[in-house]
């Protein structure tokens, strides 16, 4: 057990060292002579404790699926720890792969923001909690993904419009179409919306976002969408290049 | 036209050069009207036209011609991105011809602004050329995922699929959510299995927005101080009285709601002081959640009236307090002076009127 503790702790130290300083004023990397003396100050059980309250705080905001920033987890939990924050989150990312099954990634090294994916791969049952939102980001996706990587917004229109999914219009389930997709699916970070240089009126594309990189297997919806033509979808070779990449990067990684 | 160019470049930094010999700058410039034809600026009869130059109205034509250029690449942009047909190309031809005319800052800058319209969509068009090799179809598709999600077409329907006709059934959605879930790695959300509740009672300050709950539930300072014993011991019955009161008060108001009950003409029971003062206690409650509310008429007597709900939040934000006491004297001496024969809430339970008059008493008689 002790050992365990040992090495999280080098991990940690080694971390704080790589870790340049300046980056929020309120969170500035301590040396580590400061942070052996932190460690000293706190004892294990009491890391672990916070380490624990870490994981519940993040449990609940991923209810909204919108990233968490570590700003608000220094504020509200970690606090006066902040000197062992690595350690904290070492002990964190251990929590969640080991009792959770799932990832704490950090999506943006620069503003320190987190995301939780699952590690599990998912199951043939029934989904638990069925949120038909899901639907509408496949199509959004897959779309995308199809058409390499990028489409105009009125590509997207036109396609949804197709589907009964009005922008302009209040849709029985999704309710204000273009404020889902536009903001909250971007918010989230499934989706990113960025302005098309020198168009008079502007113009818009989509791409996907980092959270649907991290979430969302290529190689799933390519196979979907060649379900849903009835077609083998090797027939598109770019895609399926691009999505069997990803899957073997992904194994790589794991 | 590049060499064109060069030779505008050069024009353009004599001009900055010497403001004053505007002549002399102009002076390298060769051209001929020959030119205007021609494709190809680089060779052609030199010649100094400087009336051409000078001409303003020949400039203005020239830069409202560069504009219709530019709007017809803004208006028609799907058009040019077709690829099908070149009308990109036509365009920067003719732009190229315009430009041999060019001579000055003005319409140069105007031209400048063309081209980047142009390369911006000669690169969409060269990415739609990488795409098209994969022949994905985004209206094929939604017609896949439409037969999917189970899509009625209507019986007498025409070949043109234009109009939207036809319905989606009402769970399509999430049959496509439910296949699609498998591609997502969402991690699940968090949720207590057994829900949640507040264990602590609200601080004072959200008090004034949560008057609609239960009594119970709050340490509430507003109330009078005797009140705070009765409710613990006898909550439930206190509880009925309220609404009982509550429901003869809006009957009172149903019958007529312009005539305003006299406050004490409500809580007064000429046959019974303690009834009399149980009265006041629990109209005391229907004031405080907000049902019920006091005010002072023209002659600056107190009325009681319903209150329906809706003028909750303007109300909380004016609250006042006070405190009533009544003495049996001053009990008869309201019966004599509003004349009170009866009373307007009718007593209820005798057995349970001595317990709490036993209560009351004790109670009031430690506040005086």
């Amino acid at each position: 057990m002790s050992q365990r503790r040992k090495v999280a702790a080098s991990q940690g130290k080694r971390a704080a060292l790589e870790n340049d300083g300046g980056e929020d004023v309120s969170f500035t990397q301590p040396t580590s002579s400061q942070l052996q003396r932190a460690r000293d100050n706190f004892t294990s059980v009491q890391v672990d404790h916070k380490a624990a309250e870490v994981v519940q705080f993040i449990l609940i905001k991923d209810q909204k699926k919108i990233p968490i920033r570590r700003t608000d987890i220094a504020k509200h939990i970690v606090k006066e720890y902040r000197a062992v924050y690595q350690d904290i989150m070492v002990r964190v990312g251990l929590i969640f792969e080991r009792v959770f099954g799932m990832e704490l990634v950090e999506i943006d090294t620069k503003s320190h923001t987190y995301i939780l994916i699952n590690k599990l791969e998912p199951t043939t049952e029934e989904p638990l909690s069925l949120n038909p939102k899901i639907g509408l980001l496949f199509v959004v996706l897959s779309v995308i993904f199809m058409k390499g990587g990028v489409i105009k917004e009125a590509v997207l229109k036109n396609t949804l419009k197709k589907l009964r999914v009005d922008f302009e219009e209040r849709h029985d389930e999704f309710g204000d179409v273009k404020k889902l997709i536009t903001e909250e699916f971007l918010r989230q970070k499934y989706l990113e919306y960025t302005r098309v240089p020198h168009t008079d009126p502007p113009e818009f594309e989509f791409r996907w976002g980092i959270r649907a990189e991290k979430e969302v297997s290529k190689l799933k919806i390519i196979e979907l969408v060649g379900q849903l033509h009835n077609q083998d979808p090797q027939i598109w070779t770019q895609q399926y290049r691009e999505a069997t990449s990803q899957s073997s990067q992904s194994s790589q990684r794991s | 036209m590049s060499e064109s160019r060069r030779r505008v470049n050069r024009e353009l930094q004599a001009d900055v050069g010497d403001q004053q010999n505007g002549m002399a700058g102009r002076s390298r410039v060769e051209r001929g009207p020959e030119m205007a034809e021609d494709d190809d600026a680089g060779a052609g009869p030199s010649g100094v036209r400087e009336d051409e130059d000078d001409n303003p109205s020949h400039r203005r034509e020239i830069r409202s011609k560069y504009r219709d250029l530019i709007n017809s690449v803004q208006q028609n942009r799907e058009d040019m991105l077709n690829p099908a047909n070149s009308k990109l190309t036509d365009v920067l031809e003719e732009a190229n011809k315009l430009f041999v005319d060019v001579s000055q800052a003005r319409e140069a800058v105007l031209d400048s602004q063309l081209l980047v319209l142009a390369t911006d969509l000669g690169k969409e068009k060269a990415n739609q050329l990488q795409a098209e090799g994969s022949l994905f179809d985004p209206a094929a598709y939604a017609e896949h995922l439409l037969s999917f999600m189970g899509f009625n077409r209507l019986e007498d329907e025409d070949d043109n699929d234009e109009e939207l006709t036809g319905f989606l059934p009402s769970d399509s959605w999430q049959r496509l959510a439910k296949r699609a879930s498998g591609c997502f790695r969402t991690a699940p959300s968090f949720h207590y299995m057994l829900g949640s509740f507040l264990s602590e009672p609200p601080q004072p300050k959200q008090r004034v927005e949560r008057q609609r709950k239960a009594p119970s539930n709050e340490a509430n300072r507003i109330m009078p101080l005797q009140l705070k014993k009765m409710e613990e011991s006898h909550q439930e019955a206190t509880e009925k009285e309220v609404e009982r009161i509550l429901g003869y008060l809006q009957g009172y108001f149903e019958k007529d709601p312009t005539l305003p009950i006299s406050y004490y003409e409500f809580v007064i029971d000429a046959t019974s002081f303690s009834r009399t003062v149980e009265n006041i206690f629990h109209t005391s409650f229907l004031i405080r959640d907000g049902l019920a509310r006091i005010y002072l008429n023209e002659e600056k007597i107190p009325c009681i009236a319903p209150v329906d709900g809706e003028g909750d939040a303007a109300m909380s934000a004016s609250r006042q307090q006070c405190v009533i006491s009544i003495s049996p004297k001053s009990w008869r001496e309201i019966i004599d002076a509003f004349q009170i024969t009866g009373a307007l809430i009718p007593a209820q339970n005798v057995l349970q009127q001595e317990t709490q008059m036993e209560e009351t008493r004790l109670l009031l008689s430690k506040d005086v």
